[in-house]
């Protein structure tokens, strides 16, 4: 456990430095130039729409930088030979992996974070009323990029960054659309197809299940035991991705 | 010679930025859109998980706006209407001012009927909010041609008189159109409630329209009146009692 953190403190300051937290300021400007233009075009609905679009904004922020720096995370290591220092101490591969990925996912929570409560501060000052879901929406975003980091860590262990980062999105992007994975069990025929269909169902991350931008806009009031339970499955599936992207990784030859 | 090369390289700079400037500003004006725009069916975009479906509600409410100022002053046509408006609703049923902006923008389009079939939608969608069968009652009142246009708006206004926040105006209103509706029964009840629960100047008009509603003879009068006891607080009804009787003193 030692060895993980000292791993992922190290990552952290790492990522730190590679000014990964410019995107906040990218996403504070883009948010003040939004909340001006939205103000003149939503017929009074600048609140809702900074709200929803302000969200959607972190989600595609987030995901720039967590595919991208997730892909390159471990590759980068190797690439530099810094890894073979690391392995030189007691150092287990799988340690390595996780270390990556908890002092990434730090980098991520600041980020993420901060994005989210300058979205809340600027939703309060246009829409005059605080809204609390939008940090609970924000925290459930960063929860979904874990899953998209672990997923994009997994391939980056035997692909290259380019090609982990697109299949990183590819995961993000099928995610989201992975209950109509469940409607094509439903109508298929087939029962070959049908096993198939919902073979991809468990195999895709389910990051439709829970969003909670729907009730941060006034669309229906949140089930929070779905969300504990959603959040649940989500950490099971980093978990497995982590698992499966130390074995990859162990297996891998320098 | 590194002089004559630097400012050959900002004449070059120079000219390709006149370039770019130059043909872009050659370039027509936008003129109107076209009104008939493709919108896909809700059916569509019901496939879609439930928060992306908000983001696509507002996304398209957006573009009903922007669609509905460039056309109502300048070509008239707003054909595309009615689907955007449908997209928009059926994405974020609660999004009240989308029902209320679409009705009155379907008004400007011609379509009196659909902004009614769009409050209703939203009536049954957030079936708390006065604002929707008050508007419903306006609609109908305003823009139906049908000989029970006065009792369906009083009917409208009523519901809406039910729902916590109304205006104290929405009780008259319907008493009012009962009237006109001939629905005598209902606007008697109508107006004790208002005489029940409003303040001096509602209590006046209430008075005003009962002695010209309920029956001149005195004993059936009393008979009426004492079957409104229940519509309003009992401290009221002494006081409502003389004032409906004050002519026969």
């Amino acid at each position: 456990m030692r060895k993980v953190l000292a791993v992922a403190v190290n990552t952290f300051r790492e990522t730190i430095r590679d000014r990964i937290l410019g995107v906040i300021i990218l996403f504070a400007l883009a948010m003040i130039v939004a909340s001006l233009w939205l103000a003149s075009i939503s017929l009074g609905q600048e609140g809702r729409m900074m709200k929803d679009f302000g969200l959607v904004a972190v989600s595609a922020f987030g995901l720039v930088v967590a595919v991208f720096v997730a892909a390159s995370l471990v590759r980068k290591e190797v690439e530099k030979r810094t890894v073979f220092v690391i392995f030189s101490k007691p150092v287990s591969r799988s340690e390595f992996i996780w270390g990556k990925f908890v002092g990434f996912g730090a980098t991520m929570l600041v980020v993420v974070g901060g994005m989210t409560l300058f979205l809340f501060a600027v939703t309060w000052a246009v829409a005059r009323s605080p809204s609390a879901a939008i940090l609970v929406a924000g925290l459930l975003v960063y929860v979904q990029l874990l899953v998209v980091m672990a997923v994009t860590v997994f391939f980056s262990t035997f692909s290259s960054a380019v090609l982990a980062s697109v299949l990183g999105i590819c995961v993000y992007v099928a995610g989201q659309l992975s209950h109509n994975v469940l409607s094509l069990t439903q109508v298929s025929h087939s029962e070959a197809l049908k096993a198939v269909t919902r073979g991809v169902f468990y195999v895709i991350p389910n990051l439709s299940a829970v969003d909670l931008r729907a009730s941060v806009v006034g669309e229906g009031a949140a089930r929070w035991a779905g969300v504990a339970a959603w959040t649940a499955y989500l950490g099971a599936y980093v978990v497995i991705a982590l698992l499966a992207a130390s074995w990859s990784f162990g297996r891998k030859e320098f | 010679m590194r002089g004559a090369r630097k400012l050959l390289l900002a004449l070059s700079v120079a000219a390709c930025v006149a370039v770019v400037v130059g043909y872009q500003s050659t370039r027509a004006a936008a003129g109107l859109s076209n009104p008939r725009v493709f919108v896909p069916k809700v059916s569509f975009y019901q496939r879609f998980s439930p928060a992306m479906r908000v983001t696509i509600g507002d996304v398209y409410w957006l573009f009903a706006v922007q669609y509905y100022g460039e056309h109502v002053d300048t070509d008239h046509r707003l054909d595309s209407l009615p689907a955007t408006l449908d997209v928009v609703t059926s994405m974020s049923p609660r999004f009240k001012q989308a029902y209320f902006f679409g009705a009155f923008a379907l008004l400007d389009a011609g379509r009196p009927d659909l902004g009614y079939a769009l409050l209703e939608r939203g009536f049954k969608a957030n079936p708390n909010d006065w604002h929707f069968p008050f508007y419903l009652g306006f609609f109908a009142y305003t823009f139906a041609s049908n000989k029970d246009k006065d009792r369906i708006a009083a009917q409208w206004y009523a519901k809406a008189a039910a729902l916590p926040g109304h205006l104290p105006s929405v009780e008259r209103l319907a008493a009012d159109l009962y009237t006109k509706g001939n629905a005598k029964g209902k606007a008697i009840e109508l107006w004790a409630q208002v005489y029940g629960q409003g303040d001096k100047y509602a209590r006046d008009k209430a008075v005003a329209a009962l002695d010209r509603l309920l029956p001149d003879d005195k004993t059936a009068r009393e008979k009426a009146v004492a079957r409104l006891k229940d519509l309003m607080p009992a401290s009221r009804f002494d006081q409502f009692i003389a004032d409906v009787f004050a002519g026969y003193l």
